[in-house]
């Protein structure tokens, strides 16, 4: 393994995370901006937020075991480590066998996974419907996201490495099957955004309706943590989908690519932001509707595949 | 491996003679075959690549046992089981004191565990059809251990189920060897069969073994049969009775020459088992019944791996079959470990707390510890997620349809893709119901106090059972490549072929694509460090934790508030209604203010779709039949006549 790929991880995650507040504090002025709101006196507003929940007393329900007290550690950690395994700086072959499209779809099952238990554990009742509704919306995108990207692999010789995903998008050879790769992307874009838990697919964590879930049982260093896990969890969906179907310009200089990547980022939280910011939530049942239809468009890809290979 | 027969046997015998010792007969009777499985586990380990031959000569017939790969590590799985339900056992068994002979049910699951090694090994088919009922009739005791009306009507349906298989594989069996011309297996591989008869020897065997296996739609006696033996001998019965199926269907399958739509058939069925099996899973509030129902999940997803092997042998792609039955091999073994653990998990809390429903447990994971963390560890693993050992088997599986998918045609494509999604969709919704099981029995405020109050943790050696599979578990994740590199060369065996599965710390699929369990986890353990750099360098030295009631609105918190197992999966309910086909019922019963009964029950409604009409049909002809047989001695009387006459007919003019 090379040891510059490692320090590139290192880089890669630590940068992201540090920066991840900064979106979300774009993301909460452009919502503003949509709303004729004024909003946040500036974009760093979540990072004062976060900054001061740190250093706030903690309660904590009595009846919470330690999946409670761990969980906001434990999610924070899987998000940093699906961050930090995205060939975003480091693209070589020696991180490979930790970027696999299907690991990387199972350790967000792990996050749910946590999520859940701890929601439950709370002992809170909006929090155990949140904790519900957490693994129905996954019900709903998780076929799309897996039929979407299969379809991808597919011409790549079914290698599900997101390095070699990576290659052959950036490759001539993408323009082949070009209707297949829209089809799917559209899907998969679709999926990535109901899997960011913004309106209008706020189920989950829904603030209004459900007391934010989870969250409400949190307080100080861990509501920050649980905070920051949710805001990474957006930037890990949107990553992967970064990297699997924008993967242009391909540049060698790792740093270039970092800036890039961040540039994709802003890009998605700004167009993001409006869908948002002028929406209303859906109920979850809607928003099987909606799901199914990206499905359909995944599906759609799958079949474009087959006649493309027949003919 | 003579020895480890007879230390079953032996193991049953002392068992017995200790009937009337109940301390000494838990002791004897369940540590003998916990010494016996753990030098099996080492003996069919160090034996996974040769075959060797024991030959025991009776009057009638001799007994031939041929133990190759395939054959040593099923007993491998039969015996690591073994060893925790054991040991499990030991403890577990005071729980019958009052009740049961421990001497009776040490000799019978003695004898399980032998005839279950034995049908994975008989290369003979008069001993293998021997074997294969006396196991049944093993467990058919041994569920009788737990006496109720229930039970009496599980072990009925299981018997019938078990008989219609075992007499499909009987028939299967004789066609074989009357067109191989021997009984021995050996002879059996290129026997020449026909196209028709190779077919209807298919259909025969799969459905066969597919009723022992729980394959949908044949799975309704396991939700039955399963929740109502005791703990130890459910987690034997789902997590490696139902794998000598498997392993039959192997064995008997790859003596014919094979068609590739056998192999799409079995992906579709396993896909089916996969999805059904989960969904019902999901809405089941008896723990052990929604273990059961995850056995049915598991199947399918085995057969999944297995299906993309037989397609690959039916293509002559040897290396794609290789791909396939390593997916299905691992998971195997691996569900034997999880599911194992699952079961003994929940039977230490059956054990503590006298229920198996759920809605009354909560709040169990500060009183039984590690009980909690062993549950926890089956429940991610079941689940499917990194870097425990579940995951590792759905990889090589998923690769392995990817594999598939791109090397077929149209139809090919799209029902591989399918069984993608499908596979997706079981691993979603397994995450969602173990989120449920495990966090509505061990977390949370206690439902019913009284229950809460009594908990406590389990005994030792019921602990240390679980622990040998929760340490399974973990080595079988992290150490991958080893256990992959073991079963690709058993995988060879049956197909020929196989190619590379270790590179180093990562497992390697048949395209090259490879992913590394140890390698995610030195990643996650030290991104475990940035949340607590952080605490750390904002921490405030004033802040002290408070301990609270949850919050509800202002409103004084009761137990009774937080969601339980049905609202947990009520959103599902309400989106699959079409299938579930929920009966509910409301009763409003002391006025407007009083309390009010609500329940829905989720119907498994193959079984009105299937058997009723077959269990009609039946009853329908025994009715007709019954007019020539009314209990009427004249009428009995008068058919002796009229035989008599007709043989005299036939003797004057024939």
């Amino acid at each position: 393994m090379k040891s510059s790929d490692i320090l590139y991880l290192i880089i890669q995650v630590i940068a992201i995370i540090l920066i991840s507040p900064l979106l979300d504090g774009v993301k909460r002025i452009m919502i503003a901006k949509f709303q004729s709101r004024r909003g946040p006196a500036d974009i760093f507003q979540t990072y004062r937020d976060i900054i001061k929940l740190f250093k706030r007393s903690e309660t904590m329900p009595e009846c919470g075991t330690w999946v409670f007290r761990t969980a906001p550690y434990l999610m924070f950690a899987i998000m940093a480590t699906v961050i930090a395994v995205l060939p975003i700086m480091h693209s070589g072959s020696a991180l490979s066998a930790a970027a696999d499209l299907f690991l990387i779809v199972y350790l967000f099952a792990l996050m749910r996974f946590v999520f859940g238990v701890a929601s439950v554990d709370s002992g809170n009742p909006f929090a155990g419907i949140g904790g519900s509704r957490e693994q129905m919306v996954a019900l709903f995108v998780e076929p799309t996201i897996i039929l979407s990207s299969v379809v991808v692999v597919f011409p790549a010789g079914g290698l599900t490495n997101l390095v070699e995903i990576k290659n052959f998008v950036s490759s001539p050879q993408i323009l082949k099957v070009l209707p297949v790769f829209i089809f799917s992307g559209v899907a998969f874009l679709f999926a990535t955004y109901v899997e960011t838990g913004k309106k209008p697919f706020d189920v989950a964590e829904a603030e209004q309706e459900i007391q934010e879930g989870l969250l409400a049982e949190y307080a100080g260093k861990r509501l920050a943590l649980a905070h920051g896990a949710l805001i990474l969890k957006q930037i890990a969906i949107v990553g992967l989908f970064i990297t699997i179907y924008i993967p242009w310009p391909v540049v060698g200089n790792p740093f270039v690519s970092l800036v890039l990547f961040l540039i994709k980022l802003v890009v998605f939280y700004y167009f993001a932001s409006f869908v948002e910011g002028v929406s209303t939530r859906l109920r979850i049942g809607d928003t099987r509707l909606a799901a199914s239809g990206a499905f359909a468009l995944a599906f759609i890809s799958l079949i474009l595949f087959v006649i493309g290979r027949v003919g | 491996m003579s020895v480890i027969y007879l230390m079953f046997i032996a193991g049953a015998v002392a068992s017995l003679l200790l009937y009337k010792f109940q301390k000494a007969a838990a002791y004897i009777g369940f540590g003998i075959p916990a010494a016996a499985s753990l030098y099996g586990i080492w003996f069919f380990f160090t034996n996974l690549t040769g075959t060797s031959e024991l030959v025991v000569q009776f009057p009638v017939m001799a007994a031939k046992f041929t133990l190759d790969p395939l054959g040593a590590f099923f007993s491998l799985v039969i015996s690591l089981v073994g060893f925790a339900a054991s040991i499990y056992g030991i403890h577990y068994a005071e729980e019958y004191r009052e009740s049961v002979s421990i001497g009776a049910m040490g000799f019978f699951f003695n004898l399980f565990m032998a005839f279950m090694l034995m049908v994975v090994s008989a290369s003979h088919v008069f001993w293998f059809m021997v074997f294969w009922e006396l196991m049944t009739l093993a467990s058919f005791f041994l569920i009788h251990f737990n006496d109720s009306e229930k039970t009496s009507k599980a072990t009925i349906l299981y018997m019938v189920i078990a008989h219609v298989g075992g007499a499909a594989i009987l028939a299967g069996m004789l066609l074989m060897s009357s067109a191989a011309g021997s009984f021995y297996f050996q002879d059996f591989k290129g026997a020449g069969v026909g196209p028709v008869l190779a077919t209807v020897l298919f259909l025969l065997f799969f459905f066969g073994f597919g009723s022992k296996a729980g394959v949908f739609p044949i799975h309704v006696w396991l939700p039955e049969a399963h929740p109502a033996a005791p703990s130890h001998v459910s987690a034997l019965m789902s997590a490696v009775m139902i794998k000598t199926a498997i392993y039959g269907i192997i064995r008997t399958c790859m003596w014919l020459p094979l068609n590739e739509w056998w192999g799409i058939m079995i992906i579709v069925f396993g896909a089916l088992s996969a999805l059904l099996g989960v969904l019902y899973a999901l809405t089941q509030h008896d723990t052990k019944a929604l273990l059961a129902y995850h056995s049915v999940e598991n199947i399918g997803i085995i057969l999944l791996g297995c299906g993309v092997g037989f397609y690959g042998m039916a293509t002559g792609n040897a290396i794609l079959a290789a791909a396939g039955f390593i997916g299905g091999l691992y998971h195997v073994i691996n569900h034997a470990t999880f599911k194992g653990l699952l079961f003994l998990g929940a039977g230490s809390v059956i054990f503590r707390t006298h229920t198996k429903d759920m809605e009354i447990l909560g709040g169990l994971g500060r009183k039984m510890p590690l009980t909690a963390f062993a549950f926890l560890i089956g429940a991610m693993a079941i689940s499917a997620l990194p870097p425990l050992n579940g995951f590792v088997s759905e990889w090589f599986t998923y690769q392995s349809l990817i594999q598939a998918a791109l090397g077929s045609g149209v139809a090919g494509t799209i029902i591989f893709t399918m069984a993608i999604v499908a596979l997706a969709l079981t691993g979603v919704l397994a995450v969602m119901c173990f989120v449920k099981v495990y966090s509505v029995i061990f977390t949370g405020t206690p439902r019913d106090e009284k229950i809460w109050e009594h908990a406590k943790e389990s005994p030792v050696l019921m602990v240390a059972g679980m622990f040998v599979l929760v340490a399974a578990c973990v080595a079988l994740g992290l150490g991958a490549p080893y256990a992959a590199s073991k079963i690709i060369g058993v995988t060879t065996s049956i197909t020929g072929s196989g190619f590379d599965a270790a590179a180093g710390i990562s497992v390697k699929a048949v395209s090259g694509s490879v992913v590394s369990p140890v390698l995610i986890t030195i990643i996650f353990v030290s991104m475990i460090f940035v949340p607590i750099i952080f605490t750390m360098v904002f921490k405030d030295s004033t802040s002290t934790m408070r301990t609270t009631k949850p919050w509800a609105c202002g409103a004084k918190y009761s137990s009774r508030m937080q969601i339980t197992a049905s609202p947990f999966t009520g959103f599902l309910r309400q989106t699959m209604n079409w299938l579930y086909r929920s009966e509910v019922h409301f009763e409003e019963t002391n006025g407007y203010f009083g309390k009010v009964k609500y329940s829905s029950h989720a119907k498994d409604i193959w079984w009105d779709i299937i058997y009723v009409p077959i269990i009609k049909g039946f009853s329908g002809l025994s009715q007709m039949l019954s007019v020539i047989q009314n209990g009427r001695m004249q009428i009995y009387a008068s058919y002796v006549l009229i035989m008599l006459a007709v043989f005299i007919i036939l003797a004057i003019f024939g």
